[in-house]
């Protein structure tokens, strides 16, 4: 039964970062409008804006406030909050609580936790307690030791009586610091860092698993001591890459009835054991040789994992938790899945489920691409099938990585065993190779520690190349390469005919696919939710409402570095204004985590990889009016011209701007001409098809230039070259040119001030949601660009330029619904630097600064309505508080990536302070990002010539609040020439004694200014000191705006005055 | 590639791949919802009659075990699968599901759309049907479906039940005796756990087994009618005679025999609960169980007969047990004993035995 609460808090888990991603935007979602639904009160906190949780109508009030326990209690007291649910905003939001329960602030207000208690955190947190709970209830756990030092951990070791041993540092994210030591040496470099990472400074030093078999159990559980399991997964991956690295399947393949009982049974008598009042995640290592198990790890909470189970199977975890958190039981609580039964089952699947992570090597070349205990993966893709071949195919080609199949792989054999032995992300592809030259399922298997049943799928498709190469396809062969899931493709490809022509015959022959439901009960029930996969069977459950028009929404895919939730956010905006006006919105997308793959969300959700032929196959089952491809990001744009003329003659229609115009704004010479016509600067700049070529465009314009391949979208590989010679080494490692790759020169503008505008277009009118100042010179991608709202330095009149450059801009683009231009401002002028004719990725933070829902008005514009209409017209929204834009980095995690920010995107997510003063929103984006900013200690200064002049007034500001100022001797002196106290310190490429980094060692610095001189090879000097800040966590300016924001925010965190305001307060 | 066909009563005919044995049989299609377990299935004996499709599209991937036989021999006439596992994980042995469906000479038809077949079942009730092998004629054997009796009109439980008495385990304090009418051998085993079990054939009368010094009597699961008139007149008219004098406990169709024994009645559900999902609330709390039955018990029959509906099922509110007000007498309708399925009313086995020693 309910209970009373007078108001109840939803805390979210803040920034994308690796080991936290949108899955938690979907739970916090879910578990806002569960509480609502039974008539609570909400409050929803997260520093995130590109959420959907934070959206001004998910709670009676939501916060844009930075994540920190402090801050949280303000809101609690603020709002009267009662109760807080803590699960739902993954190990950030159990860190607040348990900080909070630890220094009585919930005992103080009152305030009880729901659904996961303190009790449970520290018991599924703390390994020792961890294992002493295990232990009690007879639950078998790998052997271990806690230790707080390098000395312990050895003799924890010797004392385990093998190596390797497991390194896992207590309360961090997603394996953090963790590690695999394979002898005392590995363990010392392993442990001292786990020690720095672990908030207890504790690690736990553990009998290896290495290669036995990981199960995951999806448990619920509610008051009345019902429990439940939702779902239960398989790695395919052995013990020994994180579950979050791992290929996963759902269910469990080959656990057989009897196992699976006795897991499920040891799931049951844990979460009772931890009295866990919600949803739950239990891991086990499991011996295939003898079938002993050892419970792994336990997560008191909704996860990515409950995420990717309720996706796999239609339950709702996050909901149902949500529910009973407040105190309902399990058989009171209706399935909306159904509509007729309740949430007191098990669900029952009756399809192959697929989870494959998306890993972020394509942008970071240089980071060590093993997989092991620690998370690299930045997202993650689910296919469904009714095959395992299907699911895996259509998995593939949902990574949005440029392959549609297991492609072949350019490896010698021997880096082929090697791969099968350490896995890469390219592991899965390695062993489809290894197959096809002839090894043996066994022999891979053995390899690579998967079960060789896995592998032997990995054959059949192998085997299925095999057939349509030789040929002929006939159409039972074609019927039978479509079950398994090729893609037309690369049928095509494999019996030397075109991608179109395949699909053409198929059609003929009337090899379709059709359309099964995700029901949670396997049919046993008829159910009401809209949410399909494709299969190639003989009947289709999908219906379309003939009264209505249907609109199909192209998803963005995994996140990725470069693709994050902003555009999930935008899809979900853009499904609720296509219902508001009577439309069935459809959703395609195949990422698990997030809110627009909710079952609720759409009018019919498509779980699809998004290449043509999966899109054209559901636009055409749906016989959809109109198709939108502006909020899926770059997968949606790039679909936009092929998509146009496979529905040529047909009843729909791509909606919005036109793709012919999306073309001449991706195509830089249409884009150029068209600048050129308009009479807006851009850029100098040329294409070059050979090295010699680009020096001499690069010579012509005059260095630094920007330089990037042609046919690389989304800033990868994109670099600043200062020198002929840096050119070289550019061509010769990082992009080869040729005359069909041809490399980009831009002129790259030093010191320029880099804008982002987002803007509404009718075809008349031209709307200005936001100017965002970036506080990073032009040359920081916008993606990782600290950004203000409204612009901070900018001058009045360049505004009003930047103003008719968009309008101008966005008339002669016709644009029908959102565009994104990036400007900079050099010398007073203002340069094009590229437009994108679609939602972008900072659509949602003006959303929330501005309190306009661009999304939303976008797609009502592509509705056919005006911005007239719409109340709107022409014009610019102006403002009367501050909205900064911070970025999070994955520095931590992924070791080998330089810290400097450059034209190529490094962000994983983003945060938002917004406050009435700049200085304020200044520091609440810090903290926010997760800057730890010193009130006090030593600054490290060490900046170019140029910016010495305009370092002063920053260093001014820290010595009157009594830094110690610390600085190179060039910086040094100019300093001291200006009146303040300094101490100089040699270069660190000196390497003479007392330099920066030994004085970072031994915690003397706390704040780093570094401004690399602009010039060849600078950059590189200081990736040491870099590196180093980023591990001992020392927040590192590399910009003089950037020194100055800090500054700002120093002085409002030395003053603690900070207020909390909900975004009603500015918006309404 | 050899192949098979599904043929049901309305005219429905489904190629797909041959597996199994080489032979064609017939019996009513029903489907279950189990995700494992296909080989704790396939040796129910109360599957005696049917031909079983999997709502699971991929079966057989874990192999065979010995363990997992629910009797001795396979039960079901045929298995429908999506797809079926030619080469299982090695991690139980590796024995495929195909040999060992030859070698208990039941045929299986793979590639069907299953869960096509499964939605017509649940709008439309089950239907009979064949697995016949390539060449049959089918509009024949759809008329011969369409004509030929329900498998169920025939007395399945003699076909399954044992045919003379034997006792299994010793030495503890109390002795139960198993009515079997088709009994999981986990039944046995959880029995024999606890208590002797003394196992009789279905026909017994209610004097052999007082006189063989039980402390209580179960009724096992089993196939078929409960209220078929062979059953009538031995199980049903057994545990009548029974009713007042020993603690009694029965299980799925057991749970039907008792009712019927009480003076209540049964009737054939549209499709069945088959499955190891199914929700069951008793004494305010939620049990997930595993369930395999087609026929229920009346709800409204129970008036008058001492019966009272203690258990229901969570999803459609059908009765799941149900217990005397006065006499240690109860039935659960789903499976305790598990394989498949949860094993969270293994409790169940042990409150009998607090009701046997209270009587004794």
């Amino acid at each position: 039964m309910r209970k009373d609460y007078k108001k109840l808090m939803v805390i979210g888990s803040g920034p994308i970062v690796i080991g936290q991603a949108a899955e938690f935007d979907f739970s916090g979602s879910q578990a806002c409008k569960s509480l609502r639904e039974e008539g609570y009160k909400t409050v929803l906190v997260n520093s995130n804006p590109a959420t959907i949780q934070t959206d001004i109508d998910m709670a009676d009030s939501v916060y844009i406030e930075p994540l920190q326990a402090d801050i949280v209690a303000k809101i609690v007291e603020k709002e009267g909050v009662d109760g807080i649910m803590a699960g739902m905003g993954g190990q950030t939001a159990l860190n607040i609580c348990s900080e909070l329960a630890e220094n009585g602030t919930l005992d103080r207000l009152g305030v009880h936790l729901l659904g996961t208690q303190p009790e449970a955190i520290a018991m599924s947190e703390d390994r020792e307690l961890f294992k002493e709970t295990m232990e009690k209830i007879g639950e078998p756990v790998p052997l271990s030791r806690t230790v707080t030092s390098i000395d312990e951990a050895i003799e924890a070791a010797n004392a385990i009586g093998k190596y390797p041993v497991l390194v896992r540092p207590a309360y961090t994210l997603g394996g953090t610091g963790g590690g695999i030591a394979y002898n005392e040496e590995e363990l010392r470099d392993i442990c001292g860092r786990g020690l720095a990472y672990s908030r207890i400074h504790q690690v736990l030093i553990e009998e290896s698993v290495l290669g036995w078999k990981e199960y995951e159990y999806e448990v619920m559980r509610d008051h009345n001591d019902n429990c439940i399991i939702i779902c239960n997964m398989e790695n395919l991956d052995a013990m020994g890459i994180h579950t979050g690295e791992s290929i996963v399947c759902a269910p469990c393949l080959t656990l057989s009835d009897r196992d699976h009982q006795r897991l499920r049974d040891a799931s049951l008598k844990i979460i009772r054991t931890l009295n866990i009042e919600g949803g739950c995640n239990v891991q086990f290592a499991f011996n295939p040789a003898n079938g002993d198990y050892r419970v792994i790890e336990v997560n008191p909470r909704v996860s990515r994992s409950s995420a990717l189970a309720s996706k796999a199977t239609g339950y709702p975890i996050a909901r149902v938790s949500a529910k009973i958190a407040v105190g309902y039981t399990l058989d009171e609580i209706p399935n909306k899945v159904t509509g007729t039964t309740f949430a007191a089952f098990e669900p029952a699947v009756d399809y192959v489920v697929l989870k494959i992570p998306r890993w972020p090597f394509d942008k970071f070349r240089t980071v060590d691409r093993h997989l092991g205990t620690q998370m690299k993966s930045t997202g993650e893709i689910m296919a469904i099938g009714r095959t395992f071949e299907e699911a895996i195919l259509k998995g593939i080609r949902s990574l949005e990585i440029g392959v549609m199949h297991l492609d072949r792989v350019d490896m010698t054999d021997e880096e082929i065993r090697e791969e099968l032995v350490h896995a890469t992300d390219k592991r899965i592809f390695a062993m489809a190779e290894a197959l096809r030259r002839g090894m043996t399922p066994e022999e891979v298997s053995d390899l690579a520690k998967w079960d060789v049943f896995f592998v032997r799928k990995l054959k059949n498709i192998v085997d299925m190349e095999a057939r349509i190469s030789a040929g002929p396809l006939t159409p039972e062969l074609l019927k039978e390469a479509k079950s398994m899931g090729f893609a037309d493709a690369v049928i095509a490809r494999l019996s030397g005919t075109d991608e179109m022509s395949v699909r053409k015959v198929r059609k003929e022959t009337g090899i379709t696919p059709v359309y099964k439901m995700v029901d949670t009960c396997a049919g046993e029930f008829e159910a009401k939710t809209p949410y399909f996969y494709s299969t190639y069977g003989r009947t289709s459950e999908h219906r379309r409402d003939p009264e209505k028009k249907s609109i199909v929404i192209i998803g963005g895919g995994p996140i990725r570095i470069g693709q994050g939730i902003e555009f999930d956010y935008s899809c979900v905006h853009s499904v609720m204004a296509l219902q508001d006006a009577g439309v069935d919105a459809v959703i395609i997308n195949n990422n698990p985590e997030t809110v627009s793959t909710d079952f609720d969300i759409s009018d019919r959700l498509y779980f699809e990889p998004l290449t043509l032929e999966d899109v054209l196959n559901v636009v055409e089952a749906e016989q959809a009016d109109g198709v939108i491809c502006q909020y899926g990001g770059q997968t949606s744009v790039n679909l936009a011209v092929d998509l146009e003329n496979a529905l040529k003659g047909t009843g729909t229609r791509i909606l919005g701007t036109s793709p012919d115009n999306m073309d001449v704004a991706e195509d830089r010479r249409r884009f150029s001409k068209l600048m050129d016509e308009l009479g807006i600067s851009q850029p100098e700049s040329g294409t070059g098809y050979s090295f010699e070529e680009a020096k001499a465009i690069a010579e012509g314009i005059g260095y630094p230039v920007l330089v990037r391949p042609s046919y690389v979208l989304g800033g990868r590989a994109m670099e600043i070259v200062y020198s002929t010679d840096e050119l070289k080494t550019y061509v010769e490692t990082a992009v080869k040119v040729s005359r069909n790759h041809p490399i980009l020169v831009d002129k790259y503008l030093t010191k320029a001030i880099e804008l982002d505008v987002d803007l509404l277009c009718d075809g008349t009118d031209v709307f200005v949601g936001g100017i965002m100042e970036h506080v990073e010179y032009a040359g920081v991608h916008s993606g990782d660009a600290t950004m203000v709202l409204p612009p901070f330095t900018l001058s009045q009149k360049n505004i009003d330029e930047v103003l008719e450059i968009s309008r101008k801009v966005a008339l002669a683009l016709g644009i029908r619904g959102l565009m994104n231009l990036q400007l900079a401002v050099k010398d007073d002028r203002i340069f094009m630097i590229e437009a994108n004719p679609r939602s972008s990725r900072t659509v949602p933070f003006i959303s929330k600064a501005t309190g306009i829902p661009l999304a939303k008005i976008s797609t009502q514009i592509m509705l056919g309505k005006t911005l007239k209409e719409l109340g709107l017209g022409s014009g610019y929204k102006t403002l009367d508080h501050y909205a900064i834009k911070a970025s999070v980095f994955p520095f931590l995690k992924l070791v080998g990536v330089d810290s400097i920010l450059t034209p190529e995107m490094k962000s994983t997510g983003e945060v938002m302070g917004i406050d009435d003063d700049f200085d304020t929103a200044c520091y609440k984006a810090l903290i926010a990002a997760g800057d730890k900013l010193p009130t006090e200690g030593g600054v490290y200064i060490t900046v170019n010539d140029e910016d010495k002049p305009n370092i002063l007034p920053a260093a001014k500001a820290l010595a009157e609040m009594g830094f110690t100022i610390y600085a190179t001797k060039g910086t040094s002196t100019f300093l001291r020439n200006n009146g303040l106290q300094v101490t100089t310190v040699f270069k660190i490429k000196e390497n003479k004694g007392i330099d920066g980094l030994s004085l970072m060692r031994q915690g003397k610095i706390n704040l780093i200014i570094n401004t690399p001189s602009l010039r060849s090879g600078a950059i590189r000097d200081g990736s040491t000191m870099r590196r180093l800040a980023v591990e001992l966590e020392i927040p590192s300016m590399t910009t003089v705006q950037g020194a100055n924001i800090a500054v700002a925010a120093i002085k409002v965190a030395r003053g603690r005055t900070v207020g909390v305001r909900s975004m009603k307060d500015f918006h309404v | 590639m050899a192949r098979n066909y599904l043929v049901l009563e309305d005219g429905t005919v489904l190629e797909g791949e041959a597996f199994g044995y080489d032979s064609s049989d017939f019996g009513e299609v029903v489907f279950s919802t189990g995700m494992d377990g296909y080989q704790e299935a396939l040796t129910d004996p109360s599957f005696r009659g049917q031909i079983l499709m999997l709502t699971y599209p991929l079966v057989g991937n874990y192999g065979i075990s010995d363990e997992a036989d629910q009797s001795d021999g396979v039960h079901v006439r045929g298995l429908v699968v999506r797809e079926y596992c030619k080469e299982p994980s090695p991690m139980y042995g590796g024995r495929t599901l195909d040999d060992y469906m030859k070698a208990h000479r039941v045929p299986g038809i793979s590639g069907i759309d299953t869960r096509e077949l499964v939605i017509k079942t649940r709008s439309k009730g089950t239907f009979k049907g064949a697995i016949v092998k390539e060449g049959t004629d089918l509009e024949a054997t759809v008329s011969k479906l369409k004509e030929m009796p329900s498998p169920l009109d025939a007395n399945l439980v003699a076909e399954v039940s044992c045919r003379k008495p034997y006792e299994v385990g010793g030495g503890r304090d109390l002795t139960v005796g198993l009515l079997d009418c088709g009994t999981k051998k986990s039944i046995v085993e959880q029995l024999a756990l606890r208590y002797n079990v003394k196992v009789f054939p279905y026909d017994t009368t209610a004097q052999e087994i007082v006189d063989s010094g039980v402390d209580g009597v179960m009724v096992s699961n089993g196939p078929g009618n409960p209220s078929h008139e062979a059953i009538m007149g031995t199980v049903v008219k057994t545990m009548s005679d029974l009713a007042s004098q020993k603690p009694i406990m029965g299980i799925c169709f057991g749970s039907q025999i008792i009712a019927l024994a009480f003076g209540g009645s049964t009737y054939k559900m549209k499709f069945g609960h088959r499955g190891s999902n199914q929700p069951v609330k008793l004494e305010g709390k939620m049990y997930v169980t595993s369930q395999n039955h087609g026929f229920a018990v009346d709800a409204d029959s129970l008036d008058g007969t001492g019966l009272e509906v203690n258990q229901i099922n969570i999803n459609d509110g059908t009765v799941e047990g149900v217990k005397h007000r006065d006499l240690p007498v109860f039935t659960c309708q789903y499976h305790p004993e598990a394989n498949p399925g949860p094993l969270d009313t293994r409790f169940l086995f042990d409150r009998f035995g607090r009701m046997m020693e209270a009587e004794r």
